[in-house]
C-alpha cells in the first residue's frame, strides 16, 4: 500500500474538450508481495546490530554486575554494579543510533536500485493503467514510508534530514529545519536556512481521481523560505529565496512564488496564496514597516545593533522599560473590553438559520478519566502476558541464533500484542454495546448523558486498539480494527494517514483518503455532540487535510479538494469536483479522458499563466491509452 | 480518534537546533532519566527472579511495564525541570518580536528551551493515555485543566492560558511562538473557557479567544485578534458568521432535521446491505472452487 499525496487538488485546467468515450479504468493494483520482502530487508537489517549490542551487554554485564547485585547499596558503593547500571542508558541510545543508521543505509540502497531501474522524472503518471513508471513510484513510496515514520516520530527528530539527504529522495541545505509534517519527504531540492513549520507540506506528487493521473514533478525551494505552519504546495512548485508564506497560505501545481534572482521579501496568505504588502502585513501579523526594514536587511540592522551595543548599555535598559509600560497599558485596554452584558436568549425566537449547523467543528473531545485504568490494566496485562509466554519459550535456549532470530521474534511480539489488544477490546466492546447500543442523534456533551457517556467510553475503548496498529511498523493494517470495529470498509480502500472515527463511517471500493484527511461521525457543537453516518460511494478520493463532517454523504466517483471542509448533512453530488470551505462544485471530474500532457504553470506575484507540454510516464506499448497531444494529430 | 501513521502530532516543541552543542542538554536528559527504572527493575529481579526462569517473573513483567514507563516520565520531566529553571535564571522567557539569528538572545533561549522540553513531551506523548501530557503542559508554565483536552493537535508549551472544557480539534495548532522570514513572534494566546476550535484550524500567536466562541474547521485567526464572546469564526483570517446559540438547552430536536438527506441514506444503507455483505457471505471455499474451475477450463 501506498501513501500518495494529494495536497493541492483544486486546479482549474482551461481545457474543455468534451470526449465520448469511457476512460480505461485498470484496476490500481499494487504488488504487495514484494513491498513485504523489501520491507521485511529494511526491518531484519535495522535490528541485528543493536541487538547483538544490547543481548550482549545485558547477558554478560548488565545482569552479571547489576541486576545480580546482592543489596541495594551494594549498587552505589561498589564500581563495577554501578559503571554497569551508568552505562546501560548509553547503550540503549548507541543501539538506537545503530538502528537508524542502519535503517538509513538499507533505504539508501533500496532507493537508489529503483532509481537506476526507473528513475524518478517529472512528469504525469496516468493512475489507471500499470507502467513501470507507476509501480516504481509505488515502490519508492513505500520504501521510504518505514524509515520517514520512525525517524519523524521517534526520540531525535533531528535527524529525519540526515536521512531524506542520506537517502538521496531529497535535497537538503543546511541549516534548514523541518518540523514534523506528512510529506515533505521525496523529490524536492530546499536551499540553506529555511523553516517548514508543523504540518507544511512540500509534496511533490498529487492523486487527481482514482483513475486520474499522479503528477509526479519536483517541487523547489530557495534559501531562506520559511513556511509558517500548514502550508501546502502542490508538484512543480518553485519558491525562490527569501519568500515568507505565513499559515496556511498554499497553492496548487506549478506554482511560481517570488522571482527568480532577485530579492524578494514577499509575504503570502490566503488559499490559494496571494501577495500581501505592508498594510495588510501590519493587520496580519502585527509587525510595523521598521520591523519588515529589519527583516529585508538583518545584517546591516546585526552590524547597527553591534555598533551601538559597544556606545552605550544604558539605552538600552530604557528600552526594555518603555516596552514594559506599552504591554501593561494593552492589558488594561483588553480588560475594559471583557465588561460586556449577556443578554437572555429565548430558544423559541430561534430561526432556523441561527440553528443552522453550517460550519464544522471537532469531535477531538477525550476526557479521558481514570478509571478507565481499570479496562486498560486487563486488556494490557492479558496481551502483555501473550507476548510474555512467547519471550519465555523463544529464550529457552539462549545462543546465536537466538540472535539472528531477534528481528523476527520482536516483529511477532508486536503483532502478537497488538492484536491480543485489538481482540479484547472488542470483547469489552461487546460488551458495551449490550448495555448500550450505539445509535445517531444530537446528544448533551456533559457528564450524565447516557449516550455520550457510552460514546466516549467507546471511543477510548477503540482507540487503544488503534493507536497500537498505528504504531506498529506496518500501520496500514489498521484497516483490520476498523473491520472488527464495525466500519464497512475492504482492503481496496485506504485512510493510511488520515484521522476516522471507528464507528458509523461506511466506504465503497477503491476510496482514497488523504493524508490528515479528517472523517468525523461525530462533532461536538456547543454542548452538543452529533452522531451521523457518513457514506462514501465507490472510487472517492478525499484531499489531504480536509474535513469530513458528520451526516456527509459522497456519490460515486466524488472528489473533495485539499483544504476543504464539508458541512453537517452535505450531499456530494456524482462525478463532481468540490472545493472550498464548506465544499462547493468546482468543475466535472472527467478522470482520463481529457489531455494528460498539458499543464499550467502560473506566477502569483504577477498572475500570470502559462501553458506547458509535459511527459507522460506510460509503457510504450499502453501509450495509445492515454489522450495527448501526438495522439490528436 | 486515530492519529496518522507517520506523525506523532502533540505538543508543538520546535526542532530548531540553532547550535549543535544544544544537543548536550538533550542526551544528559535522557540518560539521567533512565537511571531510576533501572533500579526498579533491580528490585523487581530481586524479587522475583528466584531460580532459573521462574514463570511468575514472566507473569507479572507485563504490569511492571507501566510503572517503568510513568517513572521514566516523572524522572525526566523533574530533570528537564531542573534544567528548565536555571536557564531560565539566566535569562527570562518573554514575549516580543526577535530575530531568527544565533545573535539574538531570546531566539538562542527560545532554542535551548525546546530541547530542553523535547524528551520529556515526546515521552508522555508516547504514552497511550492522555494523563501524562496534562500534567506536563502544568509542569512547563501551561494553564490548563484536566477538563481540556488538547490531544490532537499541536499546541506550544509556553504563554498559553486556557479555560476550561476547551476542545482543540484534530490536527488544530495553537501557537504562540511563530517564525516568519527573519523574525520570531512570540506573543501571548489565551483561550477561554468552554471555546471549540475546529479540526486543522490555525490560531497564531497573541489570538484571544473570549468564553463559548467557535473557530471553525480548516480556518485561521491572525496576530492579536480577539474573537468575540459566544460568536462563530469561520474563514481566513477567521470572520464573524453568526452567534453561538449552541449552548442553551433544550434544542435536541431542533438541530440537523433534514428529510431529503435521510431517504438518501436508507438508499444507500440497501446498496451497502446488497454490496458488502453478499460479498463477504461468498465463502472462502466457494471462492477457491471458482478458481479452480477457471484453471481447469484453461
Amino acid at each position: 500500500m501506498t501513501i500518495e499525496g494529494k495536497a493541492e487538488n483544486f486546479t482549474e485546467s482551461e481545457e474543455s474538450e468534451d470526449s465520448e468515450e469511457e476512460p480505461v479504468r485498470e484496476e490500481v493494483r499494487m504488488q504487495y508481495v514484494l513491498y513485504m520482502i523489501l520491507f521485511f530487508i529494511i526491518y531484519y537489517i535495522s535490528w541485528i546490530g543493536p541487538s547483538f549490542i544490547l543481548i550482549s551487554y545485558f547477558v554478560i554485564i548488565f545482569r552479571t554486575y547489576f541486576l545480580d547485585a546482592p543489596t541495594f547499596l551494594a549498587i552505589f558503593t561498589e564500581l563495577n554494579p554501578l559503571l554497569a547500571l551508568f552505562l546501560m542508558p548509553l547503550v540503549l541510545i548507541l543501539a538506537y543510533l545503530v538502528r537508524m543508521f542502519f535503517i538509513g543505509l538499507s533505504t539508501r540502497i533500496i532507493w537508489g536500485i529503483t532509481e537506476k531501474i526507473s528513475p524518478s522524472k517529472s512528469g504525469i503518471i496516468p493512475r489507471n493503467i500499470k507502467s513501470k513508471a507507476a509501480d516504481f513510484y509505488h515502490i519508492r513510496s513505500f520504501v521510504l514510508k518505514y524509515g520517514k515514520s520512525i525517524f519523524t516520530k521517534g526520540a531525535l527528530p533531528w535527524l529525519s534530514k540526515w536521512f531524506y539527504n542520506f537517502v538521496k529522495s531529497a535535497k537538503i541545505g543546511k541549516g534548514t529545519t523541518i518540523e514534523e509534517s506528512l510529506v515533505n519527504d521525496k523529490f524536492m531540492t530546499v536551499g540553506k536556512n529555511c523553516y517548514f513549520g508543523v504540518n507544511s507540506s512540500l509534496s511533490s506528487h498529487v492523486v487527481e481521481g482514482i483513475f486520474g493521473n499522479i503528477s509526479y514533478f519536483e517541487v523547489k525551494a530557495g534559501d531562506n523560505v520559511t513556511f509558517a505552519a500548514f502550508n501546502s504546495l502542490g508538484p512543480g512548485t518553485e519558491v525562490h529565496d527569501n519568500s515568507f508564506l505565513l499559515p496556511l497560505a498554499s497553492v496548487q501545481k506549478h506554482v511560481t512564488i517570488g522571482k527568480e534572482g532577485e530579492k524578494n521579501f514577499g509575504y503570502y496568505f490566503g488559499m490559494p496564496a496571494r501577495k500581501i504588502f505592508k498594510k495588510k502585513i501590519n493587520e496580519f501579523i502585527g509587525l510595523s514597516p521598521e520591523q519588515l526594514e529589519i527583516n529585508e536587511n538583518m545584517e546591516e540592522y546585526l552590524s547597527q545593533i553591534k555598533e551601538k551595543k559597544l556606545k552605550s548599555k544604558e539605552k538600552k535598559s530604557k528600552k526594555n522599560k518603555e516596552e514594559k509600560v506599552k504591554e501593561s497599558q494593552e492589558t488594561t485596554e483588553s480588560n475594559e473590553e471583557e465588561h460586556k452584558v449577556e443578554e437572555p436568549i429565548d430558544i423559541n425566537s430561534l430561526t432556523k438559520e441561527d440553528l443552522a449547523i453550517d460550519f464544522t467543528t471537532s469531535s477531538a473531545i477525550s476526557r479521558v478519566n481514570l478509571k478507565f485504568l481499570a479496562v486498560y490494566f486487563p486488556i494490557f496485562w492479558l496481551s502483555g502476558l501473550l507476548v510474555a509466554m512467547f519471550w519465555y519459550e523463544n529464550t529457552r535456549w539462549l545462543n546465536l541464533t537466538t540472535v539472528f532470530f531477534l528481528p523476527v521474534a520482536l516483529f511477532a511480539m508486536i503483532y502478537i500484542f497488538v492484536f491480543a489488544v485489538l481482540f479484547f477490546s472488542k470483547l469489552f466492546l461487546i460488551f458495551l454495546n449490550l448495555l448500550h447500543q450505539p445509535r445517531e442523534g444530537v446528544f448533551i456533551a456533559e457528564i450524565g448523558d447516557k449516550d455520550y457517556e457510552f460514546w466516549m467510553m467507546r471511543t477510548e475503548l477503540k482507540k487503544i486498539a488503534l493507536w497500537f496498529f498505528r504504531n506498529t511498523p506496518l500501520p496500514w493494517l489498521d484497516v483490520i480494527a476498523f473491520r472488527w470495529f464495525g466500519i464497512r470498509m475492504d482492503f481496496t480502500s485506504h485512510l493510511n494517514d488520515a484521522w476516522c472515527d471507528a464507528e458509523f463511517v461506511d466506504f465503497g471500493r477503491n476510496c482514497l483518503v488523504g493524508q490528515g484527511a479528517t472523517v468525523m461521525s461525530s462533532m461536538v457543537v456547543g454542548k452538543y455532540l452529533i452522531i451521523k453516518r457518513v457514506i462514501f460511494d465507490d472510487f472517492v478520493l478525499v484531499g489531504g487535510q480536509s474535513t469530513i463532517a458528520p451526516g456527509t454523504i459522497i456519490e460515486h466517483d466524488g472528489f473533495i479538494g485539499a483544504l476543504s471542509t464539508t458541512t453537517y448533512n452535505q450531499v456530494l453530488e456524482p462525478e463532481w469536483i468540490y472545493f472550498g470551505i464548506p465544499a462547493i462544485k468546482l468543475k466535472k471530474n472527467k478522470y482520463g479522458s481529457t489531455r494528460r500532457d498539458v499543464i499550467t504553470r502560473r506566477s502569483v506575484d504577477d498572475e500570470t499563466k502559462v501553458e506547458e507540454i509535459t511527459e507522460v510516464h506510460v509503457d510504450e506499448d499502453k501509450r495509445k491509452f492515454v489522450k495527448t497531444g501526438d495522439s490528436e494529430e | 480518534m486515530s492519529v496518522p501513521s507517520s506523525m506523532r502530532i502533540g505538543p508543538l516543541v520546535p526542532t530548531i537546533l540553532l547550535k549543535k552543542r544544544y544537543i548536550t542538554f538533550y542526551f544528559a536528559i535522557v540518560w539521567i532519566s533512565f537511571i531510576p527504572i533501572f533500579l526498579e527493575l533491580w528490585v523487581y529481579w530481586q524479587f522475583l527472579w528466584n531460580y532459573e526462569r521462574p514463570i511468575h517473573f514472566y507473569t507479572f513483567l507485563p504490569l511492571l511495564v507501566i510503572p517503568m514507563y510513568i517513572t521514566l516520565v516523572f524522572s525526566a520531566t523533574f530533570i528537564a525541570k531542573l534544567f528548565y529553571w536555571i536557564v531560565n535564571a539566566i535569562h527570562k522567557p518573554r514575549t516580543g518580536v526577535f530575530l531568527r539569528h544565533p545573535s539574538d538572545k531570546d531566539f538562542r533561549y527560545w532554542c535551548i528551551r525546546n530541547v530542553i522540553k523535547k524528551w520529556p513531551f515526546w515521552l508522555s506523548h508516547r504514552f497511550p493515555f492522555p494523563f501524562m501530557n496534562n500534567f506536563l503542559y502544568k509542569m512547563f508554565g501551561v494553564k490548563t485543566r484536566i477538563s481540556n483536552s488538547l490531544f490532537e493537535g499541536w499546541v506550544d508549551t509556553e504563554f498559553i492560558e486556557f479555560g476550561k472544557n476547551v476542545v482543540v480539534g484534530q490536527g488544530a495548532i495553537v501557537m504562540s511562538s511563530m517564525i516568519v522570514g527573519n523574525l520570531l513572534i512570540v506573543k501571548k494566546t489565551r483561550i477561554d473557557d468552554e471555546v471549540r476550535i475546529g479540526s486543522h484550524a490555525i490560531i497564531m500567536p497573541g489570538t484571544h479567544i473570549k468564553r463559548r466562541s467557535v473557530l471553525a474547521a480548516n480556518s485561521v485567526t491572525v496576530v492579536d485578534q480577539t474573537l468575540d464572546e459566544g460568536y462563530i469564526y469561520v474563514g481566513v483570517p477567521a470572520k464573524e458568521l453568526k452567534r453561538n446559540y449552541f449552548f442553551e438547552d433544550g434544542l435536541q430536536d431542533k438541530l440537523g432535521q433534514v428529510e431529503d438527506v435521510e431517504a438518501l441514506r436508507e438508499r444507500y444503507e440497501e446498496m451497502y446491505l446488497k454490496r458488502v455483505d453478499a460479498k463477504e457471505k461468498e465463502s472462502f471455499l466457494e471462492r477457491r472452487k471458482e478458481k479452480k474451475r477457471t484453471k481447469a477450463q484453461e
